[in-house]
């Protein structure tokens, strides 16, 4: 048997073949071609050599609607740089007390927080996070293609606190199947002169609802309706409806000296636009979150939708779904503010990170954070099929995993939505004024108060509100907040 | 009385007299007995008194968690005039009290019939009572979630309660959680559901505790089995029904699990307990001054109503005594 001897050659192609495939098999553990990832691995690495640490251990008080996802980065983080990241996963509304009692408490016990970035506003004032600005001068991350309702959420009277991961700014989705309907649209055409689409104002939104609001029993467009199919599907439970409010109000919700501006023409328009389509929503409607919604949505009982955008993911994933395919992505409709037609899409909820001032090793905890959200591995996340993160940043456009879990039509809208991402407020004791807005809003739709009375007790709420937490603290914050441009409008457009 | 000492030995080595001195002392008798109680009291300061005694002070102190403790100030009485002028406050109070008063009411009745028919059933009486202790048993968070998904418009209560609502020509599509006055009978009806076992437990003992030989001699004297019952048990009952009543009025006006748990406090306020209201000022509004000042005058208020109930629970053991006494 001839015995096969490799030349020399063959010995330097093989062993260059050998190092070209172990540098591609490594490479999915760097952030190739991403310097902000990169930088804040080796910042991690330095600050290890440089304090003398083998290994480190962080806890992350973890929104628990990550928990399916966070574990394959931090194994990530952890083989890079020998710092284990170790999530405890709570439910979004037991965070915030969670940090409160920890701004008290001082225990350190957590290096990071997950949660909206509405928790931000109290937390900073609780010096309970610290600011992320001089560790950001040299981690020096990157915020580009991240529309400024969405950015500028990131800071608090100036300082940066918070990496925001998520573009939960709402939209709105419809039937594509009903629309695509010939006879709908012969039918819809005659009617309206206009063929059925994405609406253009929320006053066409709800004659949209009313238009397609079927009961069940009844046949039309020769479809056969065995259930009901409601006109429209938002959020108007009290928890939620806040998070809806400001797409029907155009303006900002206080003047520059905190002066309240729901009771106004406008605000009080924006309460009779944010009620009257319930009309067109199931009965029980003021009674449901996302458990309720996203499968009502997915039976496909309504032709219509407000919410966050993983509801389009939802019903094109979900086994269960009677809408797979079947959904068409739209921007958020236009309001009318001082006669002009503007368009808000509120950032209803979102998922961000700070950093306790308690930690005992913040500059770390602030790395790996950078590392998260950078362009390259912020867009692994979102495009994690387990995970919860939403497209937000424009690399997203261009990004084939992120294309193929969303689908380009869905990531396409809701991108140029995000230039239309509005802030909620992202002031002290915000919960407290969006309970007061609810509890209002509640009373309206149950026909218990007109819209006039409730913007009284709104304003009056608020009022009581900013003199309890401080009238001076609550103008710088809403005031910074305003000039950065996260609430969509400006003082001058008042 | 004579104190006891514990003998120790000659040959003790140096250095542990005191020790041996403080061993001594404890084993006097009037040490000796004073010991678990004083145990008791150091828990009893650590774990009641000093909390309460914090919270005292901060109730008079100017403080959101969202600024630092260190920069909280005293305010004087200013907490507590923000409490008894808050609307929601008094709205609060109000619903719990409507709440309380509904579901303690059907607890009782539901519960005492449910502890007649047992007591006076002979067959499977283990598995009837198994089966009405149960819903005590279960963790009051699967009872929320179990009655979320019951409780949806399209769910099985209504499809239930269809055949019954229709002819009347009445919808039966009722919104339990999201129309304010379903929304409230969704909270007491689930709470009725978990916490009528309790009631009927307590009844369930005072009938096994009925003397026979009273009974028997009505029944010789010719009295009918409605006079036994009004005139012989039911006065007899009264102690149970007392308790029953001091115990599932004191638990039940701090309902808390439900309103989360079903509501939220929602529809707007409709169903927000003065538990619920104060859960929702200090950890979710960070008032925690004025939760500490809301929570002293909940403590006023239900003492008073507790005192009130422990004094007719008193009064009413001491008649049944002397009705008994020869």
């Amino acid at each position: 048997m001839n015995s096969i001897r490799p030349t020399a050659p063959a010995v330097s192609v093989i062993a260059l073949l050998f190092a070209a495939s172990a540098t591609l098999a490594v490479a999915p553990a760097r952030a190739a071609d991403d310097p902000v990832a990169d930088r804040a691995v080796q910042l991690a690495k330095a600050y290890m050599k440089k304090n003398n640490l083998q290994t480190v251990e962080l806890n992350m008080l973890l929104n628990s609607l990550f928990r399916n996802a966070i574990g394959d980065f931090s194994a990530r983080w952890e083989k890079l740089t020998n710092i284990k990241v170790v999530s405890t996963p709570l439910g979004y509304t037991d965070i915030p007390s969670k940090i409160m009692a920890e701004s008290v408490a001082k225990t350190g016990s957590f290096d990071i927080f997950n949660d909206f970035p509405y928790t931000m506003p109290d937390a900073v004032g609780a010096k309970v996070v610290i600011p992320l600005d001089k560790y950001a001068a040299v981690g020096k991350p990157d915020f580009s293609g991240i529309a400024d309702g969405l950015k500028f959420q990131q800071y608090y009277n100036g300082h940066l606190y918070n990496f925001v991961l998520d573009g939960d700014h709402i939209i709105l989705a419809l039937r594509k199947d009903i629309l695509d309907n010939p006879q709908v649209k012969k039918d819809y055409q005659a009617k309206f002169g206009k063929q059925p689409g994405c609406p253009a104002t929320m006053d066409e939104w709800e004659q949209m609802a009313a238009y397609f609001n079927t009961k069940s029993g009844d046949t039309r467009w020769g479809i056969k309706f065995d259930k009901p199919m409601y006109g429209a599907l938002a959020y108007r439970s009290v928890n939620f409806s806040y998070r809806h409010f400001p797409a029907y109000y155009g303006g900002l919700l206080f003047d520059k000296d905190m002066n309240p501006q729901i009771s106004t023409p406008e605000g009080i328009e924006a309460i009779k636009k944010f009620t009257s389509i319930v009309k067109y929503m199931p009965e029980d409607v003021q009674g449901w979150g996302t458990p309720q919604i996203y499968p009502f949505w997915g039976s496909g009982q309504a032709f219509s939708v407000m919410s966050f955008p993983s509801i389009v993911g939802y019903s094109n994933s979900n086994p269960k779904s009677e809408v797979k395919g079947k959904v068409l992505s739209c921007l958020i409709p236009t309001v009318t503010w001082k006669g002009k037609q503007v368009r808000r899409a509120p950032q209803a909820a979102g998922t961000g990170y700070m950093v306790n001032a308690y930690s005992k090793h913040p500059e770390l905890a602030y790395y790996f954070i950078q590392w998260l959200t950078s362009p390259s591995i912020g867009d692994e996340a979102i495009a994690h099929p387990k995970g919860f993160w939403d497209p937000f940043r424009k690399s997203n456009l261009t990004n084939e995993a992120i294309l193929k879990r969303f689908g380009k039509q869905h990531v396409d809208t809701t991108m140029e939505n995000s230039d239309y991402a509005v802030s909620l407020l992202m002031i002290e004791g915000n919960y407290e004024y969006f309970k007061i807005l609810d509890n209002n809003l509640a009373e309206v739709m149950n026909g218990n108060m007109k819209p006039e009375e409730a913007a009284k007790k709104i304003e009056a709420g608020w009022n009581r509100v900013t003199e309890d937490i401080g009238r001076a603290n609550q103008i710088k914050a809403w005031r910074s907040g305003v000039d950065s441009g996260m609430y969509g409008a400006k003082f001058s457009d008042m | 009385m004579s104190e006891a000492r514990i003998a120790v030995p000659e040959s003790a080595p140096a250095g542990g007299s005191s020790r041996r001195r403080l061993r001594d002392w404890l084993a006097q008798e009037r040490v000796f007995r004073l010991i678990p109680f004083v145990l008791v009291e150091v828990v009893f300061l650590f774990v009641i008194i000093i909390p309460f005694l914090l919270m005292v002070y901060i109730s008079f102190l100017k403080w959101r968690a969202n600024r630092p403790f260190e920069q909280a100030f005293l305010s004087g009485f200013g907490n507590y005039e923000q409490v008894l002028t808050a609307p929601g406050f008094w709205s609060a109070l109000g619903h719990t009290f409507y709440f309380a008063g509904c579901a303690v009411v059907l607890e009782l009745v539901i519960g005492f019939v449910l502890a007649m028919f047992v007591s006076r059933t002979v067959r499977a009486r283990g598995l009837y009572i198994t089966i009405f202790l149960v819903p005590m048993m279960i963790v009051p968070v699967v009872v929320g979630y179990n009655f979320t998904m019951l409780y949806i418009d399209s769910g099985p209560i209504n499809q239930l309660l269809a055949p019954f609502l229709e002819p009347l020509g009445i919808d039966p599509r009722i919104r339990w959680l999201s129309d304010p006055a379903a929304a409230q009978w969704a909270v007491i009806l689930a709470d009725v559901w978990q916490w009528t076992s309790l009631t009927f437990l307590i009844f369930l003992s005072g009938f096994s505790a009925l003397p026979k030989q009273l009974i028997n001699a009505a029944r010789v004297m010719g009295a009918t089995a409605w006079q036994i019952f009004w005139r012989v048990e039911l006065p007899l009952l009264k102690p149970a029904i007392v308790i029953a009543v001091v115990i599932r009025s004191m638990e039940a006006l701090k309902i808390f699990d439900p309103v989360v748990l079903l509501t939220a406090g929602g529809p707007g306020t409709s169903t927000q307990t003065i538990a619920f209201y104060l859960w929702e000022q200090v950890w979710v509004f960070n008032k925690f001054s004025f939760g500490a000042a809301a929570s002293i005058l909940l403590l006023i208020i239900f003492a008073t109503l507790i005192f009130f109930g422990i004094y007719l629970l008193v009064r009413q053991s001491a008649a049944v005594a002397q009705q008994r006494a020869p």
